[in-house]
């Protein structure tokens, strides 16, 4: 138990590294994504997303992890939070 | 060697490595403590530890009991270490200062010099952030990131959505210099 919040910590340390040096912690950054004159966000989600898709789907096919419970799919509640997340966060810059 | 801290002391990364990075986490954390990343969840278990203790008949409910108990979970631990990870990034670039947001140039030019303005709608924006990531099950870590890479479909409506209304927003507010 101990050992894993000790991981929790590590894996923290290094996700606040890359968002820092991706530039996310900034406003600029956040609101241009949306004004499509820098695409860092998008192309730092999107890296994540394609080497974290490749890397667990492959252990997967290894037999080597099971995954967690994926988040449920409500139409509605991701569609409205994610219009009221996108608004603000255009407007705040986080 | 000598490449690779200079790497390390650079101010910005290309998104691209610091997205490679961000993908092997992803993957680590799923496959070590089986659980994913997120941010917004740790607000929320320490705000219902919280309420709790100062007010448990009005934290008594169905979303403080069952879907984000309360409590020192993993992802707290995590946030924690995120913290301190993006102080770490700064301090190697030694870029590391206490700041009272007052120099996005960016915003002012949008916004204008008053820093109040900035303050309110930080506050504002962070309360209603969070509602909306609760009614969405996730913030663009949580969700859109980690749901997205077990392919979650609901990271992808939520991506959509999150995207769509940003960018409206950005037009609303940027009109002609968009």
């Amino acid at each position: 138990m101990t050992l894993n919040y000790i991981v929790a910590l590590v894996l923290g340390v290094l996700f606040g590294f890359s968002l820092n040096k991706a530039g996310l912690t900034r406003y600029n950054k956040i609101v241009n994504v949306f004004r499509f004159t820098d695409l860092s966000v998008l192309k730092f989600m999107m890296t994540a997303l394609v080497v974290a898709m490749i890397g667990l789907y492959s252990l997967r096919g290894l037999g080597l992890i099971t995954f967690p419970n994926i988040p449920g799919t409500y139409i509605a509640g991701n569609l409205v939070g994610g219009l009221i997340f996108g608004v603000w966060m255009a407007l705040a810059g986080y | 060697m000598q490449k690779l801290q200079e790497y390390l002391r650079k101010d910005l990364w290309s998104p691209y490595i610091a997205g490679i990075l961000l993908g092997i986490v992803g993957v680590l954390a799923v496959w070590i403590s089986d659980s994913l990343l997120g941010a917004s969840g740790a607000f929320e278990t320490v705000a219902g530890f919280l309420g709790k203790k100062i007010a448990p008949s009005l934290f008594d409910n169905l979303y403080f009991n069952f879907i984000m108990p309360p409590g020192l979970t993993w992802g707290v631990v995590l946030f924690v270490g995120t913290i301190l990870g993006g102080t770490l990034g700064a301090l190697t670039s030694r870029t590391f200062k206490f700041r009272l947001f007052d120099d996005d140039k960016q915003w002012k030019r949008t916004f204008g010099p008053q820093l109040w303005k900035r303050y309110v709608l930080l506050f504002v924006g962070a309360v209603i952030l969070e509602y909306g990531a609760g009614i969405a099950g996730g913030c663009t870590s949580g969700l859109a990131i980690s749901g997205g890479m077990l392919l979650a479909p609901a990271a992808f409506l939520f991506i959509a959505a999150m995207f769509m209304s940003g960018i409206l927003t950005a037009l609303v507010i940027y009109r002609k210099r968009y």
